[in-house]
C-alpha cells in the first residue's frame, strides 16, 4: 500500500500551520454557503417526498435514527442565558437612566449588571465536561464560532461593567458613563448572541428559528434587566411617582408583549416544527412562562398606577417568566433533535 | 478566513469509500476501531439498535457503527377462511433484503463541529480529516449539536468530546485506518479521495449494469456539506441509514443572517429602552396597553388552534 506520506513504516514529518496559513477547499468555501438553506421565504412545510430527492432515489418513507444527537447541556446553561439577558438588559437600562439624566438611577442599574453578570462564568464552567480547563475557551479568537464570540463577550462585559462600578465608586462619573455605553453595547450580542449560539446547530426547531432566536432572547433580556432594575429602585426606597420607575414598568410590558408577538410569528413560520416548543417538558417550560406572562400583565393593567405591591409582583412575574422562556427553549432542542422524522424532513426540505 | 489547521506539503486529502452492497455485517471494523484506539465497550444490551445491533448509533466511545436495516417486504393479506398460522406465528412479515452499513465520520469539508469548536480542539489535519485534540478540548459539548450527523458525542465519564480522527496516528506512520485494514470484504476502502471518487463512480457504474439501478453515491458531490471525506455507496434512500438527505455547516449557512438580526434587535432595543424614558406621565399608556392585551389575546389562540389540529 502506498503511504499517504513519508515511506513505508518510517515515520512521517508534520509541523504546526503558519499563522493566517489557508486551508484547500475550506475558507474559499466559507462564503458559498447558501444562506437560505433552512429556511426558504414562504415554506414553512415539509417539502413532500415527490418534491424532495436530494440526489436520492426514493421518497422518504422510513426513517431509522437516531439522525443527530442533542446537545448534552444541563440546567446550568439556561440559568446562564436568563443572568446573561439580565445583565444585557440592565446595561441598556443604565445607558438609558444616563441619557435621562438620571445619575443615581444609572450608578444602580451599573450595579445590577454586574451582579447579574457574576454568576455567568460560574454557570458556564460548572457546564463544561472539564471545568479545569475553562481558560481554553479564551484561548483562539473566532468570529464564526457564537460559542468563543460569547465567552470574549462574557470577558468584556464583566470587565467593563467592574470597571464602571468602580468608577462609580471612586466617584468618576463621565468615566463610568462611558464604560456603561460601552456595556450598553456589547451588551446588545451579549443578550443575543445565546439565541445565534442555539439558531446555528443543526437542531431542526432551533435552526428553523434563525432569524427570530436572537430578537426573542433580546427580548426577554430586557424583560429580566428592566424587572430587575426596577425591583432594585424600589428596594432603595424609590417613590412610586418616579419617572424612572414608571418608565421602567412601560419597558417591561412593552418587553414581554415583544417576546409574545415574536413567539408567535416564529411559531407560525415553524409549522409543524412548533411541537416541539408545545408539548413535552419543553411545552410544560413554555405554558408556565406563558402563565407568568399573562399574570404579570394582568396585575400590571389592572392596577393602573395605585398599588404599588401589584406592579412589584408583575416585575417578579415577568422575571420568572423569562426564566421559564429560557428552560423552554433549551429543552425544546432536546425533543427536537430526537425526532428523527422532523430531522429528516427538514434536510429533505432543505434540497433545492 | 483562517482556521485552526496542521499543514504538510505533499500530503493529499484521504478518506474512506463504503460500500454497503459488500458489508456483511460482521462488525470487524467496530471492533478493530474499539482496538486500536483504545476504546471502552458499549455495554452488553442486545439487540441495543433493533435486530442484531447491540451498539445502536456513532458515539464517543464507538468512532465506527455498522448499522443492520432491515427492508421488509409487506405483508399478504391472508383470506380470513384460510389462516396460515406458520405466518400470523411468525409475525405476517418476511424480511425482503437486509442491508448493513458502516457508518463513520464524515469528515466534512465544511464541518460543523469545527466551525462550531470554541477552544480550536478541533483542527483539520493535513490530510483533510478533522480530529479533536483530547489535550485542549474543555468539554462544552457545542460541536455536538452542530454535527448534522449526529458524529461526534461527549463521554459523560470523560468530559471530552470524542469521534473518529480517521486513525491520524496511523496515517503518519503511513499505515492505513484500523477499520479499512480489518474489513474482510473491502467495503470499507480507504485511499486518496479523489481516488476512491473516482473508483467509486466506477462501482456505480459496475452495480448499474449489473442490475442494481438503485445504487447511488451519498457525500461524493460538493453539495453535501462541501464533499465528505468518508462518502458512501447505498442502495436505500440516506434515512433508512439515519443519513440526512442534505447537509451543511449549520454555522456556515445561518450564522451571519441569525447574528445579525439578534445583534440589530439588541442596539434596537438599547434604543427603544432610552426611547421610553423620554414618555413622561401615568405607568402605562394605552396604546401599549392595548398592544399587550392583543399580543396575549393572538397568542392564545393561536396555541389553542395549534393544540386542537394535535
Amino acid at each position: 500500500m502506498k503511504p499517504a506520506l513519508g515511506t513505508p513504516g518510517g515515520p512521517a514529518r508534520w509541523r504546526r500551520a503558519r499563522e493566517g496559513a489557508r486551508v484547500a477547499l475550506h475558507g474559499d468555501n466559507f462564503a458559498d454557503g447558501a444562506w437560505s438553506f433552512l429556511f426558504k421565504e414562504g415554506d414553512t412545510n415539509y417539502a413532500t417526498a415527490e418534491a424532495a430527492g436530494a440526489g436520492a432515489p426514493g421518497g422518504l418513507d422510513v426513517v431509522q435514527g437516531p439522525m443527530m444527537k442533542a446537545a448534552v447541556w444541563t440546567w446550568e446553561v439556561p440559568l446562564y442565558f436568563w443572568f446573561g439577558g439580565m445583565a444585557a438588559g440592565s446595561s441598556f437600562v443604565a445607558l438609558a437612566c444616563d441619557v435621562a439624566g438620571d445619575r443615581r438611577a444609572a450608578r444602580l442599574s451599573r450595579a445590577v449588571a454586574l451582579g447579574a453578570v457574576l454568576p455567568c462564568p460560574v454557570l458556564l464552567i460548572m457546564d463544561l465536561g472539564r471545568p479545569l480547563r475553562f481558560l481554553n475557551m479564551l484561548r483562539i479568537f473566532k468570529p464564526r464560532s457564537p460559542m468563543s464570540m460569547g465567552a470574549w463577550c462574557l470577558v468584556a462585559f464583566s470587565a467593563a461593567g467592574t470597571a464602571a462600578v468602580g468608577a462609580d465608586l471612586l466617584g468618576r462619573d463621565r468615566a463610568a458613563r462611558r464604560l456603561g455605553a460601552a456595556n450598553a453595547v456589547l451588551g446588545s450580542y451579549l443578550g443575543s448572541y445565546a439565541g445565534v449560539l442555539l439558531a446555528v446547530t443543526a437542531v431542526p426547531v432551533w435552526a428553523r428559528s434563525h432569524l427570530l432566536l436572537g430578537p426573542i432572547f433580546v427580548a426577554t433580556g430586557v424583560v429580566t434587566g428592566a424587572a430587575a432594575c426596577r425591583l432594585a429602585l424600589v428596594a432603595t426606597g424609590r417613590e412610586p411617582a418616579d419617572p424612572a420607575r414608571r418608565a421602567l414598568g412601560r419597558v417591561e410590558t412593552a418587553a414581554i408583549a415583544a417576546e409574545l408577538i415574536l413567539s408567535q410569528v416564529n411559531e407560525a413560520r415553524l409549522g409543524p416544527l412548533a411541537s416541539a416548543l408545545e408539548t413535552g417538558p419543553a411545552g410544560r417550560w413554555m405554558s408556565a412562562a406563558r402563565w407568568f406572562a399573562r399574570g404579570g400583565l394582568a396585575l400590571r393593567l389592572g392596577r393602573g398606577t395605585a398599588g404599588s405591591r401589584a406592579h412589584n409582583l408583575a416585575s417578579s412575574a415577568f422575571m420568572a417568566a423569562a426564566l421559564c422562556f429560557r428552560y423552554g427553549w433549551v429543552r425544546a432542542g432536546r425533543a427536537s433533535a430526537a425526532d428523527d422524522e422532523a430531522v429528516a424532513q427538514t434536510a429533505r426540505a432543505s434540497a433545492h | 478566513m483562517t482556521e485552526v489547521a496542521v499543514q504538510q506539503a505533499g500530503a493529499s486529502r484521504m478518506g474512506f469509500f463504503t460500500d454497503t452492497t459488500t458489508c456483511i455485517g460482521c462488525k470487524a471494523c467496530e471492533v478493530a476501531c474499539k482496538q486500536w484506539n483504545d476504546l471502552p465497550a458499549d455495554g452488553g444490551e442486545l439487540r441495543k439498535g433493533g435486530s442484531y445491533d447491540h451498539t445502536g448509533s456513532l458515539g464517543a466511545s464507538t468512532w465506527r457503527h455498522v448499522r443492520f436495516v432491515e427492508v421488509e417486504a409487506a405483508p399478504v393479506p391472508h383470506d380470513p377462511e384460510e389462516v396460515d398460522l406458520l405466518a400470523v406465528a411468525s409475525g405476517g412479515a418476511t424480511l425482503e433484503r437486509w442491508v448493513f452499513m458502516s457508518d463513520v465520520c464524515k469528515h466534512c469539508t465544511n464541518a460543523g463541529c469545527l466551525d462550531a469548536c470554541p477552544t480550536g480542539a478541533l483542527v483539520r489535519t493535513e490530510f483533510e480529516t478533522i480530529i479533536v485534540q483530547p489535550d485542549v478540548c474543555n468539554g462544552c459539548g457545542y460541536c455536538i449539536p452542530a454535527c448534522p450527523f449526529g458524529v461526534i458525542d461527549r463521554a459523560p465519564d470523560d468530559g471530552r468530546a470524542a469521534k473518529c480522527t480517521l486513525c491520524y496516528d496511523r496515517l503518519e506512520d503511513g499505515l492505513e485506518p484500523a477499520c479499512a485494514k480489518a474489513c474482510p470484504t473491502d467495503s470499507i476502502q480507504f485511499g486518496e479521495h479523489e481516488e476512491l471518487l473516482d473508483r467509486a463512480h466506477r462501482r456505480v457504474a459496475t452495480l448499474h449494469e449489473r442490475g442494481v439501478p438503485n445504487a447511488y453515491l451519498y457525500g461524493a458531490s460538493e453539495d453535501m456539506a462541501g464533499g465528505l471525506g468518508a462518502f458512501f455507496l447505498l442502495t436505500e434512500p440516506p434515512e433508512r441509514f439515519g443519513l440526512p438527505a442534505r447537509a451543511d455547516s449549520p454555522i456556515q449557512q445561518n450564522v451571519v443572517p441569525a447574528t445579525l438580526a439578534a445583534v440589530g434587535a439588541g442596539l434596537a432595543a438599547a434604543v427603544g429602552v432610552a426611547a421610553s424614558f423620554r414618555v413622561r406621565g401615568e405607568n402605562t399608556p394605552a396604546p401599549l396597553a392595548a398592544v399587550a392585551v392583543a399580543a396575549v389575546a393572538t397568542d392564545w389562540a393561536a396555541r389553542a388552534r395549534r393544540r386542537r389540529r394535535r
